[in-house]
């Protein structure tokens, strides 16, 4: 039988650590508004910042868009045959298009962007920063007069989101091309239903929320994986739990953005 | 010059020039830009800068104290001396009006390195106002009287 020593020792552990699990949550969104700020703000884009973006841009967007773009087409063959032909063996052909829209446009697709960019420059950049970071890196460009906000950080948010929505953008639009062709073949009759449930499916609301829902996830991307580069301990043996809480919170935030929009779409 | 006898004392040193441009082993150059990128960086945000404008001032910097050579190579390809070089110039390439180059001995450590950090800094002396070195008392044998 525990005692009451014994109880409010292991009461006070679970408190220490549930502080500060709560304070590296406060300090993300500290380190995200300041970010979203500085991103928004015209005057940090000198040309020596907008040089960083660009860079930023083509490493995390244009440099896997063939690639991804290439997984997304065979991704979408597949369920798009998968969806037509269960749609025709229960007699519902008429809904498939709209079943493969939104499974695979409103949500598959977006989802599979973020954990791409996530996991492909998320993880290295959470990684560089946290070295950066061990190793005075930030200290060393702020004390030469450049802001590591400008440099190092708004570049590689303004990159993540980029490439989180143009992946999400791009594959979209291969998607819609390969669900009419694995539905109606290579023959223009089918064109005016289809476009007729694609006008049904992307209403004004439901639009406007999935390209929330990509501003969100390329923010997510961008701003964890820095922040807990940013918030790790100093020491080098550390680095890697400080990578793998990043992507655990990013995974975590990106499954809560998911669930919160199938959550104000459906019910 | 500033002796100091202790960490606690080069601490104190240093804290007294917190706008100055500083060389030290603690502030490390960036390891994934080049030598040229490091000094050109500080002249594109300090004078807004393209980077054609602000990679010719650096290479220009290079030239100017001899190492051109170094220019393409990144931290970890650097010798002491290149790297100290590089950091002496990422220093100076915003003019700034002082300069405090902190534990020499320590970014140079095979090197006599007061000759050295001497030499290097006669080469660009127009480049900033004046300059401090912070070194520990008993280095002071190592420099030639004053």
């Amino acid at each position: 039988m525990l005692g009451t020593a014994d109880l409010q020792r292991r009461l006070r552990r679970r408190g220490v650590v549930f502080v500060a699990w709560a304070a590296g949550w406060v300090q993300l969104l500290r380190f995200g508004g300041t970010a979203i700020v500085a991103a928004l703000s015209p005057s940090i884009y000198i040309p020596a910042t907008r040089d960083s973006v660009a860079k930023q841009v083509y490493f995390t967007a244009w440099q896997v868009l063939p690639g991804f773009v290439l997984f997304i087409a065979v991704l979408s063959a597949v369920v798009v045959r998968i969806v037509d032909a269960t749609a025709r063996d229960y007699g519902l052909s008429q809904f498939a298009i709209e079943m493969i829209l939104r499974v695979l446009l409103l949500e598959l697709i977006p989802l599979t962007a973020a954990l791409f960019v996530s996991l492909r420059s998320g993880a290295a950049i959470s990684t560089e920063i946290a070295l950066m970071n061990l190793r005075h890196e930030i200290d060393a460009l702020a004390r030469a007069g450049v802001d590591p906000m400008r440099h190092e950080l708004v570049p590689r948010l303004v990159g993540c989101t980029v490439s989180v929505i143009a992946l999400s953008v791009v594959s979209c639009a291969v998607t819609l091309v390969i669900a009419y062709l694995g539905v109606y073949g290579f023959f223009l009759w089918g064109l005016p239903e289809f476009t007729r449930t694609v006008g049904a499916v992307f209403s004004p609301q439901i639009t406007i929320g999935l390209g929330l829902k990509c501003l969100f996830f390329g923010i997510a991307v961008g701003v964890i994986p820095m922040a807990e580069g940013l918030a790790g301990p100093l020491e080098v043996h550390s680095a890697p739990v400080t990578v793998l809480r990043g992507m655990m919170r990013l995974f975590f935030v990106l499954l809560l953005i998911e669930v919160s929009s199938l959550a104000f779409k459906y019910i | 010059m500033t002796w100091v006898a202790g960490d606690a004392e080069r601490r104190a040193a240093l804290a007294e020039h917190p706008l100055a441009a500083l060389v030290s082993p603690a502030l490390p150059l960036r390891a994934n830009l080049s030598a040229l990128e490091n000094i050109a960086l500080v002249q594109q945000y300090q004078h807004s800068l393209d980077w054609p404008t602000a990679a010719a001032g650096a290479m220009g910097l290079l030239e100017q104290l001899e190492c051109a050579g170094c220019a393409g190579k990144r931290d970890a390809g650097l010798t002491h001396e290149e790297r100290f070089q590089v950091k002496l110039l990422r220093a100076v390439a915003a003019s700034p009006a002082l300069v405090v180059i902190e534990r020499p001995g320590y970014l140079l450590p095979d090197t006599h390195y007061p000759r050295f950090v001497d030499a290097s800094l006669a080469a660009v002396q127009d480049r900033f106002g004046s300059c401090t070195i912070i070194d520990y008392v008993w280095n002071a044998p190592l420099y030639p009287p004053r």
